[in-house]
């Protein structure tokens, strides 16, 4: 790998992964996203279209395995949520990413992403990722953007707590080996700490 | 309209430093009005939602940026580069709650190891005796949990801790296990977490959740859940919170007169004291005096030195994972329950200077969205996405944190300004912070490095990697700034007003009623957590006020 691939790699981590992120740090507070999930698990930002190409890209991000992935996590219903909420700058974003992603499909398969098979997509993803994809539009919008966007919203999905529309049936809690959240469950005993005792998860079962 | 009350002391900011100076001030009998720039929260607020708390920092600092480079001469980047807090209580409201005393030789580091080349080194105008009484006091009310003798390289004190030391969890066993392999000798960490039910708190129920959350039940030391409520109870204080201050304005005479402050309602607002303590943390009390700018201080208030906002120390924190066989149980309790100090005093002889404290952790990698952003920080994993990345969510359970604090060494060029062309929501030109790394923090994180990975391979796993990605990872240049909850050094501390700020009081050389008491004062960073020190070194302004009180026209 050289410096200047580095670098550029380094700065498109700066600019897009959570926490550090372009459109995260200009965001308008609307913490709604937990209570338009509790609403409806149906698309309220994302086109139908545009829904099951995220999807298709989250499965892929987090596959499903003998254990669940981000499809069953619906990780794409927290996408939806968020981008309607807190997230709601980032909506250009995964306009122009879906379309630049279906274009680049188009060039390098003939297809659009949703009708190729898994390894295609993750051929294509690593295009995507790496900021090669053939095709994609000149514009505000890298695919490496895009990409790590939807990575970071993926995991999200996956890992937070169900109220945001992911996390299904603690799908992601389940693959981790995380009993969920003890704060109003009172905690953990020092036998549990040190091993000597299971743990209860939130959702009734033993760790 | 008729004139604002004139006030004994106004206050800005509320944290580690300026909560303790509202307890001690009120106590002391004086009338306070306190300026704190976020809200009043509630403990019904505190939950354990890692994407509210941390991950998006919606509950503490929801909108707060700063700009960043590493020099003058590269590309800034606009962004979120630290973990402090804005709410009442500051950033000690979902602090960690390692409670150390700095070493000795770590109040006079210049002359201990120094000069370096490059360095800003300095010896502090104070000694641990000066503070040691204070510490005491601190660790009292904060309620101190720790087993005094354990750590064989920590200071004289006077008395034990005030709680008997936490229970261990498998993770911080296993550490210790391996430590000791090594002939290392870990001991528990102090922590101002309640251990038993102490000053009418619970004891800590090890939730887990613990450092950048609040806590629901007071068993953690804080300013909002002990300084506060005390000080509001006298009667003496005139807490206004939302109240964002931009300026510290300076009369006629040299004095400074208040502050001028935006209300929660964006309305221009005024509040008059005889003594200003400035206490916004080192980001925001240098970002405020640069703004401060007057004809008599065109360079902002009380910076005659030019220092104001120089001298930027963050510590580094090398360190290493790895994989138990079975469950590590790292998620329960609070962040570090375990240390080892035997690594931790300065050796030229490893071809750097200085050092720190090395302790088994439970953040940012024990819970689930810290793990899984963790991934793409580890090359060896390949991919931070696919059977990659769920491999490594797999392996959450079993995980061990093994992290340091460094002392990095304070250079002059570190520093916050104002940025010339980014505006927050107000109007106010963000922070600009400029930092690179001396090369004794590379040389020291990479040693730290090592060592801490002998420690992961004593322990006998076969999977083990350094520390890295987001967060806690300062692994080159390229990587240096990604977030950090320490910061020091931005209004030096010292004798002498051409290469200090403030004098060994903590009153600005250059006007006399304007103080300043939080992390920005510690001329050098020390190699443990900075809170504790903060706070003793705000109870001692304070009794020098109380004793002072005449002289200061109170």
């Amino acid at each position: 790998m050289t410096n200047s691939k580095l670098t550029r790699r380094d700065f498109l981590r700066d600019t897009t992964l959570y926490g550090g992120g372009l459109w995260i740090s200009l965001q308008l507070p609307r913490p709604n996203a937990a209570r338009a999930a509790a609403e409806s698990s149906e698309p309220v930002s994302l086109t139908p279209a545009e829904w099951r190409t995220i999807e298709a890209i989250t499965g892929r991000i987090i596959p499903t395995d003998a254990e669940p992935g981000a499809i069953e996590a619906r990780c794409v219903n927290f996408i939806d949520k968020a981008l309607a909420h807190e997230d709601v700058q980032a909506r250009p974003l995964y306009a122009l990413g879906v379309a630049g992603t279906d274009a680049a499909a188009q060039r390098r398969f003939g297809r659009p992403f949703v009708k190729l098979a898994p390894a295609e997509q993750d051929e294509l993803l690593i295009l995507l990722e790496e900021g090669r994809a053939p095709g994609w539009p000149e514009g505000p919008v890298s695919s490496a953007a895009f990409f790590a966007s939807v990575r970071a919203h993926t995991i999200i999905g996956f890992l937070a707590d169900p109220k945001y529309g992911g996390n299904h049936d603690f799908a992601g809690w389940k693959v981790v080996g995380y009993p969920g959240p003890r704060h109003h469950l009172g905690g953990y005993t020092p036998d549990q700490m040190l091993g000597r005792a299971k743990i209860k998860t939130v959702w009734g079962e033993e760790l | 309209m008729a004139p604002s009350e004139l006030f004994d002391v106004c206050v800005i900011g509320t944290g580690a430093g300026g909560g303790v100076m509202l307890d001690r001030l009120t106590a002391a009998g004086f009338r306070v009005v306190a300026l704190e720039r976020g809200p009043q929260l509630e403990t019904s607020q505190f939950d354990d939602d890692e994407l509210a708390n941390v991950v998006r920092d919606r509950v503490f600092s929801p909108e707060q940026i700063e700009t960043y480079r590493l020099d003058a001469n590269s590309p800034t980047q606009t962004g979120r580069f630290n973990q402090l807090a804005h709410c009442v209580g500051g950033t000690m409201t979902h602090w960690a709650a390692w409670s150390w005393r700095f070493r000795q030789d770590e109040f006079r580091v210049l002359s201990s190891d120094g000069p370096v080349a490059g360095a800003s080194l300095a010896d502090w105008p104070i000694s641990y005796a000066d503070l040691e009484p204070f510490y005491e006091r601190a660790e009292s009310d904060f309620g101190v949990s720790g087993e005094a003798g354990a750590n064989p390289f920590e200071p004289l004190r006077r008395k034990g801790y005030p709680n008997p030391p936490h229970p261990p969890r498998t993770s911080s066993a296993a550490f210790a296990a391996a430590a000791r392999k090594l002939g290392h000798r870990p001991f528990p960490v102090p922590v101002a977490i309640n251990s038993r039910p102490y000053a009418a708190r619970p004891r800590c129920f090890y939730g887990g959740a613990c450092r950048s959350y609040g806590c629901a039940i007071h068993a953690k030391g804080t300013t909002f859940s002990v300084s506060i409520p005390r000080a509001l109870a006298t009667g003496k204080l005139d807490l206004r919170a939302n109240a964002r201050v931009f300026e510290i304005p300076l009369g006629s005479d040299g004095r400074v007169t208040g502050a001028r402050y935006l209300d929660a309602q964006g309305r221009e607002q005024e509040a008059r004291a005889r003594q200003v303590v400035l206490a916004a943390n080192a980001i925001g009390s240098p970002q405020l005096l640069l703004l401060s700018k007057s004809g008599a201080f065109p360079h902002g208030l009380a910076n005659s030195s030019g220092l104001v906002g120089a001298n930027l120390t963050f510590h580094l924190h090398a360190g290493a994972i790895f994989l138990l066989d079975g469950p590590a149980r790292a998620y329960t309790g609070f962040e570090a329950q375990t240390a080892i100090d035997d690594l931790h005093a300065s050796d030229p002889k490893r071809g750097f200077i200085r050092g720190g404290v090395i302790a088994e952790l439970n953040t940012v990698n024990h819970q689930p969205l810290g793990w899984a952003f963790n991934a793409d920080g580890y090359p060896q994993l390949g991919r931070g996405w696919g059977a990659p990345l769920k491999r490594h969510l797999r392996a959450f359970p079993r995980s061990v944190v093994v992290a340091s604090v460094l002392e990095d060494l304070p250079v002059e060029s570190n520093r916050v300004d104002l940025d010339p062309d980014v505006k927050d929501r107000l109007g106010l030109p963000v922070p600009r912070i400029t930092h690179r790394q001396h090369p004794n923090d590379l040389a020291m994180h990479r040693w730290y490095t090592q060592r801490i990975l002998e420690i992961a391979e004593a322990s006998g796993a076969a999977e083990r990697w350094p520390l890295g990605g987001a967060g806690l990872g300062v692994l080159d240049e390229k990587t240096a700034m990604k977030g950090n909850a320490h910061f020091h050094g931005t209004c030096r501390m010292g004798n002498d007003p051409k290469r200090s700020v403030i004098d060994a009081n903590c009153r600005s050389h250059d006007v006399p009623n304007l103080w300043i008491v939080d992390s920005s004062v510690l001329p050098t960073s020390g190699g443990y957590n900075p809170t504790l020190t903060i706070v003793a070194n705000a109870y001692r302004v304070a009794d020098h006020f109380a004793k002072q009180a005449r002289r200061l026209s109170l």
